[in-house]
């Protein structure tokens, strides 16, 4: 009997193995977009009005923090009612949009979604959200004290831009101005008093050159286009100008008057008033170091002057005009989604979120939006431990403008980013700059 | 001796091995050892493969239903200006970090194949490989620190010795070269590593052989090792172009909006920005398939000329 030999393959040559290998490698390009599939659609059910609720919202680790202790609150009023939220640190809200969309379309299921007006239009038109109309209709009570208790344009804006078919998918939340932080002790060192009421453009450009001369601090941080709603619009908005119309149907970012703010903006940068462009400036990090004497934000800034210990050294002045006040308006929406299991649940939390205690309490525990509720955005529980003149960003809603957000929110925000960024570095003239930005910006909207 | 030789090569083969009880379920397991890899394959590339032939076929927003679009969305392709330049910019990404790479990683495997001292050969080898393993996020960042246009190291060291520096990543003639060089930072340990590896398999006896017949340092590297290395420096090229030509996460993180004037915009990230962003999915799987094909074109170039100088 012949010795059974173990049988082995023919010897691959080494050759042929790096071949294979460096052939498999071109695969994944085409799996990555691919990988990406399913729909946001379903029906989800009323439920019990009990149970774990799926919420996400857009948050970076300290925003975060406040948001777990408004949720914790939530569930202490309701504790049949537990939340399980996602904080997407996204940066800005175009991208959370983007972000929550492909997780829609991947399958992931939220009963909840804190939509800013950046994501509004894009969702309610998607037909992804439930309609609130009848459960507004079942609690018209609380909801009409709500409205009555808020600024009148947030109801209007929210209908007029969050409900392309008439009916209501967004009960609209807190919301945010533009305004100036000022660091007073590089003011007083440079011998540069800060104006009582509005400055003008030039009268900030003014200071900026003396606190440069005298204390080597830069004026502002310009920031590099990628956030419209804080780098570009005030600007705009100050001058009378914008980046759309007002139905968002037409660009208008090649206006004179955007041209001109563009150009002032260009003339702060090559004065040497704001760091360059391109950079990893720590803006609120250089304002604690008296490296930095203003800094643009809403009331999110707030929290980091709490952390840095700058409270008392900061004080908020409205954005310098040109010709008249302005500045861009963001608000939260709440929607329930349309594939949630636990609407009843959901709308519960809605609710309270418009009673007064939750407004109160999110702004207590360091919430990063005006809150909507005027009695409460003009109390102590918003204005203590928050820089001198924090009551100038609920002010601004009376001459804001809402932020600009068509439903291809992050294509047309790179549009105006980069349009912006050429017209600032000098890539391009200022007016040619915008003038092509603007042109991207036609089929987009 | 002839008659022996005869006899050798006709002589009968051995019968073939029949199949005996117990083969059939030796064949279950080595198709079971196969299953979690080609799950995983079927899951992850061959599943998505084809999920973006039928979606380029479509319209989809990814929340509301899909419209069939033909070929629609490949004729589109024709006239998109950003898509030709975002396959200029990759092409000249891929083709510098190509030649970069297999330049700077063969000479520094010679350099460090010749260290006799064996400490220091391990330390430069770990230096020369460690920002390989660190991640393309941290890498990103640290050089948008490094050449920070206002307080950057370069800028700074550069600015002392009376030096204008440029705005690295807002300035369109520098944005990509600088992203190039990043790349080559991140990655060159990896090209090196395996140049080395190959290098260290040249068997000495032909270096010796060419040696004794006198051939100098150059005739050497040029006649015998590179020659012998050709499978080695092959397969780094294959690799190289093919990661090259997918490049996303230092452009996404360090110029997130494909740089000034789309002067680093790659084509991965344009079809992240059409599928991602601008919601045209059927669209960006159509560009996917595009990338997929340019680099399987350029991959059997690659294997077709390499019958010319690969040794065998």
């Amino acid at each position: 009997m012949v010795p059974r030999e173990p049988h082995t393959p023919p010897p691959v040559p080494r050759r042929r193995v790096l071949q294979m290998l460096g052939g498999a490698a071109a695969l994944p390009a085409v799996g990555g977009l691919a990988a990406c599939g399913g729909s946001g659609g379903g029906n989800g059910a009323e439920g019990s009005g009990k149970g774990t609720l799926t919420l996400a919202y857009l948050g970076d680790a300290t925003q975060q923090a406040a948001f777990k202790a408004l949720f914790a609150a939530f569930n202490k009023a309701h504790p049949d009612i537990k939340i399980s939220a996602t904080g997407i640190a996204s940066g800005d809200w175009a991208t959370f949009a983007n972000t929550i969309s492909t997780q829609l379309a991947g399958g992931k299921q939220y009963d909840i979604v804190d939509v800013a007006t950046e994501g509004q239009l894009l969702m309610s038109s998607k037909n992804v959200l439930e309609p609130l109309d009848r459960y507004i209709a079942k609690d018209k009570a609380v909801v009409d004290a709500y409205y009555a208790g808020i600024d009148p344009h947030l109801k209007e804006w929210t209908k007029k831009y969050g409900s392309p078919d008439g009916r209501t998918y967004f009960i609209p939340g807190g919301y945010n101005s533009m305004v100036l932080y000022c660091n007073t002790e590089v003011f007083a060192k440079a011998g540069v008093e800060l104006p009582d009421g509005a400055w003008t453009w030039e009268q900030f450009k003014a200071a900026g050159q003396k606190i440069k001369a005298r204390t080597g601090a830069y004026l502002t941080a310009l920031g590099d286009g990628a956030f419209p709603f804080g780098d570009i619009m005030p600007w705009l908005l100050t001058n009378g100008a914008s980046t759309l119309d007002a139905d968002w149907k037409q660009p208008t970012f090649n206006s004179p008057q955007a041209i001109e703010a563009a150009t002032f903006v260009k003339s702060l940068l090559d004065a040497g008033l704001a760091p360059k462009l391109g950079g990893t400036f720590d803006a609120a990090a250089q304002l604690a170091k008296g490296k930095l004497a203003t800094l643009g934000g809403g009331r999110w800034p707030t929290l980091d002057m709490r952390r840095l210990k700058m409270v008392d050294k900061v004080r908020i002045m409205s954005w310098p005009t040109k010709t008249g006040p302005g500045s861009p308006i963001g608000w939260d929406g709440w929607p329930i989604l349309r594939a949630s299991k636990n609407k009843a649940a959901a709308w519960t939390f809605l609710k309270w979120l418009m009673t007064k205690d939750a407004s109160e309490f999110y702004a207590k525990v360091g919430g990063t939006n005006v809150p909507a509720l005027t009695s409460v955005a003009t109390s102590s529980a918003f204005l203590s431990a928050a820089p001198k003149g924090s009551e100038l960003l609920p002010a601004a809603i009376t001459h804001g403008t809402p932020i600009p957000s068509p439903k291809q929110g992050a294509a047309v925000q790179r549009a105006i980013s980069a349009g912006w960024k050429s017209a600032l570095t000098g890539l391009k003239p200022v007016k040619q700059s915008l003038d092509t930005a603007n042109e991207q910006l036609k089929p987009l909207l | 001796m002839t008659i022996s030789l005869t006899r050798r090569r006709t002589a009968p083969r051995p019968p073939a091995i029949q199949p005996t009880a117990g083969a059939g379920s030796r064949q279950w397991v080595g198709y079971a050892f196969l299953c979690p890899a080609l799950l995983l394959f079927v899951l992850f590339v061959a599943g998505p493969f084809v999920a973006a032939i039928v979606l380029s076929l479509y319209r989809w927003d990814m929340l509301t239903p899909a419209q069939f679009a033909g070929v629609g969305n490949f004729t589109a392709m024709f006239g998109d200006p950003l898509l030709y330049r975002s396959l200029a910019n990759t092409f000249v990404f891929a083709l510098a970090s190509l030649v970069t790479h297999l330049v700077g990683g063969l000479l520094l495997a010679l350099g460090v194949n010749r260290l006799k001292n064996k400490v220091l050969s391990y330390f430069v080898r770990t230096s020369l490989f460690f920002p390989f393993v660190i991640s393309w996020a941290a890498v990103a960042l640290l050089w948008k620190y490094v050449l920070d246009p206002s307080f950057g190291l370069v800028t700074y060291y550069l600015g002392r010795l009376g030096l204008d520096t440029p705005n690295w990543f807002n300035d369109p003639s520098w944005a990509l070269p600088s992203i190039i060089g990043i790349d080559f930072w991140h990655t060159i340990g990896f090209t090196f590593v395996i140049m080395l590896a190959g290098l260290q398999t040249v068997p000495n006896t032909l270096l010796e052989a060419a040696r004794l017949d006198g051939a100098n340092a150059w005739q050497t590297l040029w006649h015998v090792t590179i020659p012998m290395m050709s499978p080695t420096i092959f397969f780094a090229a294959v690799i190289t172009f093919l990661g090259a030509f997918q490049i996303f996460d230092p452009i996404q993180i360090i110029t997130p909006q494909g740089g000034p004037d789309n002067s680093t915009m790659s084509v991965v990230m344009y079809l992240y920005q059409k599928g991602f962003q601008s919601f045209q999915v059927g669209y960006a799987s159509a560009v996917s398939l595009l990338v997929f094909a340019v680099m399987m074109v350029v991959t059997l170039l690659q294997f077709w000329g390499s019958r010319r100088w690969v040794h065998q």
